[in-house]
């Protein structure tokens, strides 16, 4: 049996290529759009952004609806049945969860920027829609999994965070016309920290405990960390949330200190699998994985100081900001740039061909420009909301659209190599 | 599969004609209902006082097995009665009959590297992900050149190592898929 066979007999668990490219392609289109609109909004609508609907709004939901979420989705479908050994669920169930989340997210990004409500409440709707699908099928599959604590303790975590925070999102889009909650920045906040730190944060630890080992080939990080991490997160997801919405700043400050100990956990057991790792130079991908980390801490203290009283303008927004342009995408985007050469390897021998090589499939040259341009924004954009000026603020946003176009160009031209790869193998097949 | 465990020549152990009466632990019946034998037979092992017997019987040559037991002083001798069946015995003597010669090394990770008639064997089974793939990585990276193929005791089909094969050089050119031991065939491209 050829590789192309090893591949195929795996069909179980690994999905056709085209169903997790959807999304990563989706991703870095979305990456692109939010940085554009956040462009096109410019600097006093930046520096003057409360929650309300307008162009900030849609960039910031085009970047974690459109890039970050849909990353995770794209990943999870693909890599959660691999790790946990079980079938997630049918392929078509895969395509409807794209079909309605991607347009959903575009339309409801339109209808907050402009705003619409009929197109905000049609988009979430469908983004919704998508999100219980996927909450479906990862429930579904992490129900049949007893090991693997580290990464399912923490997707289930995810699965719950979704739950809340699918309720308070659409909470908050009905309140934009009807104006029934009590108190919309309350909800907000705790939208946020269940979206970010909950859904999207889960996700990113649970399968980091999968993904880091593997990339920089270190040894598995122990389940008691995981355990232990889990525990913790999901101990400062419920004070930190219920500290946000019920206006309690001690409570909230209390679930800022969990997740500072669970991140602290999370880190040491890290530094087990990073200090034995086999590769010993990382990868130009990990610079953003550091770079994510110290933005995660980062982001814990500023919620912290938040939550004890440091003024809202411009704290409330430096905290957004760092939490999810640093933390997040960096996390995300550093990851994508090692998971879609990687599943374009997997793949490439499908055709029973040699399997296309990772070092070939990935170009260097965006992934410089790109963490130029993210880090440069993440340096500029803060200095313009603490400092009040606009060309930080303007000079970071283009570094960052930059940055984005260069992660496109990234995300086409590891698809353009991987089918070409491809077209090869095809062409070298015996003919008849 | 030839008997890589003794000389053909010098025809089976003296010790198996007392082996003969003792009773057999079939594992095929585990195997074929997807559980893994090992904790029953390393119980069943346990049992064995100094000077007595175990036999095995099992779809397949279990080498890895006999290589464990050997290390628990079990000498042993298998014979492939049909296809897909194999009855392996057991003596527990101090392992003095078992390939003296045999040069059986476990890596950081836990794994098993062996050498037989088709190459170097690894078991890479039971260890936590991603440790299967660091122990074949670790292994390959140290073999040298004239080395073409390696044989991989699996649990699981390695859907993430063909991309790091391929970046040293390797690939996976055939794979076997039994119950609990997926055997996979590494060579150099």
């Amino acid at each position: 049996m050829l590789g192309g066979g090893f591949m195929m007999g795996a069909k179980d668990r690994l999905l056709p290529p085209s169903v997790p490219y959807r999304f990563f392609l989706a991703a870095a289109f979305y990456h692109l759009a939010g940085w554009l609109v956040l462009a096109l909004a410019g600097p006093e609508a930046i520096r003057g952004f409360g929650g309300g609907p307008g162009p900030v709004l849609a960039a910031l939901h085009l970047i974690t609806l459109g890039t970050i979420a849909m990353t995770a989705l794209g990943a999870a479908i693909q890599l959660l049945p691999v790790a946990t050994r079980r079938p997630l669920g049918p392929v078509w169930a895969c395509r409807l969860m794209f079909w309605l989340y991607a347009p959903g997210v575009g339309l409801f990004a339109a209808g907050l920027g402009l705003p619409v409500p009929g197109l905000q409440h049609s988009g979430a709707s469908l983004v919704a829609a998508g999100l219980a699908i996927f909450g479906g099928l990862v429930a579904r599959n992490l129900r049949q999994v007893s090991d693997l604590p580290g990464v399912t303790r923490h997707a289930w975590l995810a699965v719950a965070s979704l739950l809340g925070l699918a309720v308070l999102g659409l909470a908050l889009v009905v309140d934009f016309t009807t104006g029934f909650l009590p108190d919309h920045a309350a909800a907000a906040a705790a939208h946020a920290v269940l979206a970010a730190y909950g859904f999207m944060g889960m996700l990113a630890l649970g399968f980091s405990y999968v993904l880091i080992p593997m990339f920089v080939l270190g040894p598995a990080v122990p389940d008691a960390v995981g355990k232990r991490t889990a525990l913790a997160s999901a101990l400062a997801l419920a004070t930190g949330s219920g500290g946000a919405l019920l206006g309690s700043g001690p409570l909230a400050a209390l679930g800022a200190v969990l997740g500072l100990v669970a991140m602290g956990l999370y880190f040491h057991g890290m530094a087990g699998t990073l200090k034995t790792r086999m590769k010993k130079r990382f990868e130009p991908f990990f610079r953003l994985v550091w770079v994510a980390w110290a933005m995660l801490a980062l982001s814990l203290l500023l919620g912290l100081a938040l939550a004890l009283g440091a003024p809202l303008d411009p704290w409330a927004g430096l905290w957004g900001f760092i939490l999810v342009f640093g933390w997040l995408l960096s996390f995300v985007t550093a990851l994508l740039q090692r998971i879609i050469p990687f599943l374009a390897s997997m793949h490439s021998s499908a055709l029973g061909g040699k399997p296309a090589l990772l070092s070939r499939l990935a170009p260097k040259g965006p992934v410089e420009i790109h963490l130029a341009g993210h880090a440069t924004a993440l340096v500029l954009i803060p200095a313009g909301m603490l400092g009040g000026g606009d060309w930080p603020l303007r000079l970071g946003v283009l570094a960052g659209l930059a940055g984005s176009v260069a992660f496109g160009v990234f995300t086409v031209e590891v698809s353009r190599r991987y089918l070409s790869h491809l077209n090869a193998a095809k062409a070298a097949q015996p003919q008849g | 599969m030839p008997d890589m465990d003794r000389d053909p020549e010098s025809g089976p152990p003296e010790w198996l004609a007392q082996a003969l009466d003792a009773a057999v632990l079939d594992v095929r019946s585990m195997l074929a209902e997807g559980t893994d034998p090992f904790t029953a037979v390393m119980e069943a092992a346990n049992a064995i006082a100094f000077g007595g017997f175990l036999v095995i019987d099992a779809p397949f040559n279990p080498s890895p097995l006999r290589r464990i037991l050997a290390g628990r002083g079990f000498s042993s001798y298998g014979r492939k009665l049909s296809e897909g069946h194999w009855r392996v015995f057991f003596h527990q003597d101090g392992g003095a009959d078992w390939e003296t010669t045999a040069e059986v090394e476990v890596l950081p990770e836990g794994a098993m590297t062996w050498q037989e008639e088709d190459g170097i064997h690894i078991d890479v089974r039971k260890l936590t992900p991603p440790d299967p793939m660091l122990a074949i990585l670790r292994l390959i990276e140290g073999l040298d050149e004239t080395v073409r193929g390696v044989v991989v005791h699996h649990d699981r089909e390695p859907h993430l190592l063909a991309p790091e094969l391929a970046e040293r050089g390797w690939h996976i050119a055939r794979m076997s898929s039994e119950v609990v031991n997926i055997r996979l065939w590494l060579e150099r491209l």
